[in-house]
């Protein structure tokens, strides 16, 4: 009996604990919506042909609802905050746990960082992972100095001051999540001219750094490994600058691996792109318009080049992205 | 569990640079083979060599830390060893000890090491002694839940002092010492000092106590309700109790005690404050000397009102804690005497919230220094209660405790959580 009783006391407080951690958690539910967008992946009930990795370059850039709209691609955009290239290499391995796509499409902007960078930006792409191998993989990688793997374990350690900062939505959203992009795309509607940038800074070294390179060659083969087209993309922005150092290097390899590599930053004109009317935030990202225009390209490329089904023939998944459709268009209008 | 505990500690303490390990070696077999020489040839000049060179190493380290040794040598040439201040003095007390034939010498190096090395304690303390300690380290440990039990409850009642408590006072500390605020802000800064470097140094010795007992080690107690005391002798005898002890043995009976006449007993008191500021620090000889002569003056005399009593002699004793708040002794005089002529409480009361505390912070500090005090007033009728408790109740406690150190402790990112006030000295 005492011993029943030790083990009752035991469990209730673990289970005080785990609903602790729960609600000091962040939800990203309304705030900071960013970190959110990791988990809504594992609602997926469609398979994907294509997947994007990448920083927040792709989550504001490609719309899969247009995609599909355009030639029945099903795609998905597992891109976070400021994702570097180890952070991307894992979620790809675990989105190969889950379905195998026909093509992944990186974005090559993460080459400029061989560290960590924000302890912050870790969160938005860690937090709401699922645990995995994987998630252990990127928290290892990702860390700062100060940062602590049992923070990531236990959220409590991390977030244990909003206990006086808790709000509605933290109850709301214990146990559910809220819906905030559309395959993994960010709408964002508001219009934000390009007026001028910061000047172009001389760096010390314009060299990818090893580290880089070596994940670059880990996604390559991964994707070989299993039959998966990879693509390289520089996508449409005008800052932080793509320096001419970088794209060089990037041709190089793209060449050396066999690898089709697309620089939209570089036929911006091309696509369609205004950065008077088709960016947020004066040329860093591109907004809803721009987005459109330049999903409509590249789904006409991927068409044209790669072997993917048009799903808009599949009447169960047309179904489910009819849905999709209504409530991406449901959420422009608000 | 002897070899694991000697191996962490030398491990822990390599990781803090190579040469405290050597420093720490060097000495403590130096110390052993003297006093073992001692034993065998009875020659006590050795000894007696040994003691004086490890005075005058840490004297040296002291006055390093001061000012580079009167700027002689680079700040970064000598590493000062961790603990370096704790772990002379046990090793002095063993040593004195073995000279006084209190205790007999120890034959066995691997006891020595473990006694001289023992990590918990080499950070803030307790200062233990050999013959409190010495058969404890050698016999072996048991492995007994009431050990656990009593350790962990030790351990988060100092996480509590520590995180949840002396983590919010600091930052209404720092605010008023870096904004240069005077008058009443500096007697808040003093009142509150007091229960931030007893929470802090206090909350560090509970974990020590608390590793150890789950070591099956028991360390000695370095507090007793020191701000129950009603003048400061009673103080000092409450207060880093170890430390006092090893000055009365070691420093004030040596040189005489009370058994000699009143001019000399006070110029020994005296004395053994001047080593008691020295041992923190060179700048803390004033604050030592100041402790003395107040002592002195009050000559253990107290009214018949024990509150007004403990009142009178906590504001004594925050008001001597300004040397601690403030190491230079000028800046640290000059800012006690504002409190004297600049009366701006008017705008310390407007001021209440802008020392970067949200009312939460408030609400829970106030909360929390509430259940010190009742513990502190209660102390053995609550330790007689926890005894008597089923094993059930105690988990239960030890779970609160945990539940409210991790929700309402400041630690983290941005936070010093292992800087302790005491680890520095």
């Amino acid at each position: 009996m005492k011993y029943i009783k030790t083990f009752l006391i035991i469990f209730s407080f673990t289970l005080i604990f785990i609903f602790l951690n729960i609600l000091f958690s962040p939800k990203y539910a309304t705030n900071l919506i960013e970190g959110s967008m990791i988990s809504e992946y594992y609602d997926e009930e469609v398979p994907h042909d294509v997947i994007f990795i990448g920083d927040c370059e792709v989550y504001a850039n490609f719309s899969p609802i247009v995609m599909y709209e355009e030639e029945g691609i099903s795609s998905y955009v597992r891109g976070t905050p400021q994702q570097l290239i180890w952070q991307s290499y894992s979620i790809l391995k675990e989105t190969l746990k889950y379905e195998k796509p026909k093509v992944v499409v990186f974005n090559v902007n993460s080459m400029r960082y061989n560290k960590p960078v924000s302890e912050a930006y870790n969160r938005l792409t860690i937090d709401k992972m699922k645990w995995s191998k994987e998630k252990i993989e990127i928290i290892n990688n990702s860390m700062l100095k100060d940062e602590t793997f049992i923070s990531y374990l236990f959220p409590i350690i991390r977030y244990h001051s909003r206990y006086d900062k808790l709000t509605k939505e933290d109850f709301e959203y214990l146990f559910k999540r809220k819906k905030n992009t559309h395959n993994g795309f960010l709408i964002n509607t508001n219009v934000k001219p390009y007026t001028s940038l910061p000047s172009k800074k001389i760096l010390s070294n314009y060299s990818f750094s090893d580290i880089d390179y070596s994940y670059l060659d880990k996604i390559v083969s991964l994707c070989k490994k299993n039959n998966i087209e990879l693509i390289l993309i520089k996508a449409p922005s005008l800052y932080p600058y793509w320096y001419e150092e970088y794209e060089t290097q990037i041709q190089e390899y793209s060449r050396k691996n066999n690898l089709q590599y697309y620089n939209f930053a570089s036929i911006s004109n091309e696509i369609g792109i205004n950065y008077n009317l088709d960016t947020y935030d004066g040329g860093l990202h591109l907004n809803l318009s721009g987005a459109t225009k330049l999903s409509k390209y590249f789904s006409n490329i991927l068409k044209e080049n790669y072997d993917l089904i048009d799903y808009r023939k599949n009447e169960k998944i047309n179904k489910i992205y009819q849905k999709k459709i209504n409530m991406y268009y449901n959420d422009i209008r608000y | 569990m002897n070899i694991f505990i000697l191996i962490f500690s030398i491990l822990i303490y390599a990781s803090f640079g190579i040469y405290n390990l050597i420093y720490i070696l060097l000495s403590t077999l130096i110390s052993f083979f003297s006093a073992k020489t001692l034993k065998k040839s009875k020659r006590k000049k050795l000894i007696l060599i040994v003691i004086i060179l490890n005075i005058l190493l840490l004297l040296f380290f002291k006055l390093y830390i001061y000012n580079n040794f009167f700027g002689i040598f680079e700040k970064t040439s000598i590493i000062v060893p961790i603990g370096i201040s704790y772990y002379t003095f046990q090793i002095i007390s063993y040593l004195i000890d073995v000279y006084n034939e209190k205790i007999d010498a120890e034959t066995n190096l691997f006891n020595f090491l473990l006694y001289a090395l023992y990590l918990p304690y080499l950070f803030i303390g307790p200062i233990s002694r050999y013959s409190q300690l010495g058969n404890q380290l050698k016999k072996k440990k048991k492995i007994k839940l009431e050990n656990f039990i009593y350790g962990f409850m030790r351990i988060l009642f100092g996480l509590f002092k520590k995180v949840i408590i002396a983590q919010r006072i600091i930052v209404i500390i720092n605010y008023i010492v870096e904004n240069n605020f005077t008058g009443s802000y500096v007697l808040l800064s003093c009142l509150l000092y007091s229960i931030l470097i007893y929470c802090d140094f206090s909350g560090g010795i509970d974990i020590v106590l608390g590793v150890s007992n789950l070591f099956d080690i028991k360390l000695v107690e370095n507090f007793d309700s020191p701000y129950l005391s009603e003048n400061l002798k009673e103080f000092w005898k409450r207060w880093n109790i170890t430390l006092s002890n090893f000055l009365k043995d070691y420093v004030y009976i040596p040189l005489g005690g009370n058994r000699v006449s009143k001019i000399r007993n006070n110029i020994n008191i005296l004395i053994t404050f001047f080593v008691s500021g020295i041992w923190h620090g060179i700048n803390y000889i004033l604050w030592g000397l100041l402790n003395g002569i107040i002592l002195i003056i009050e000559n253990n005399k107290k009214s018949k009102n024990r509150i007004l009593n403990i009142i009178f002699n906590y504001i004594i004793v925050s008001l001597l804690w300004i040397f601690f708040i403030y190491p230079n002794s000028i800046e640290a005089l000059t800012k006690l005497s504002t409190i004297f002529y600049e009366f701006n409480y008017i705008s310390l009361f407007k001021n209440l919230f802008i020392f970067g505390l949200e009312i939460s912070d408030y609400l829970i500090l106030i909360i929390s220094i509430v259940i010190i005090m009742i513990f502190d007033i209660k102390k053995l009728r609550i330790k007689e209660e926890i005894k008597k408790m089923t094993t059930n109740k105690k988990i239960i406690i030890i779970l609160i405790l945990f539940l409210l150190v991790i929700t309402f402790g400041r630690y983290g990112i941005g936070f010093n959580v292992n800087e302790f006030i005491y680890s520095k000295f």
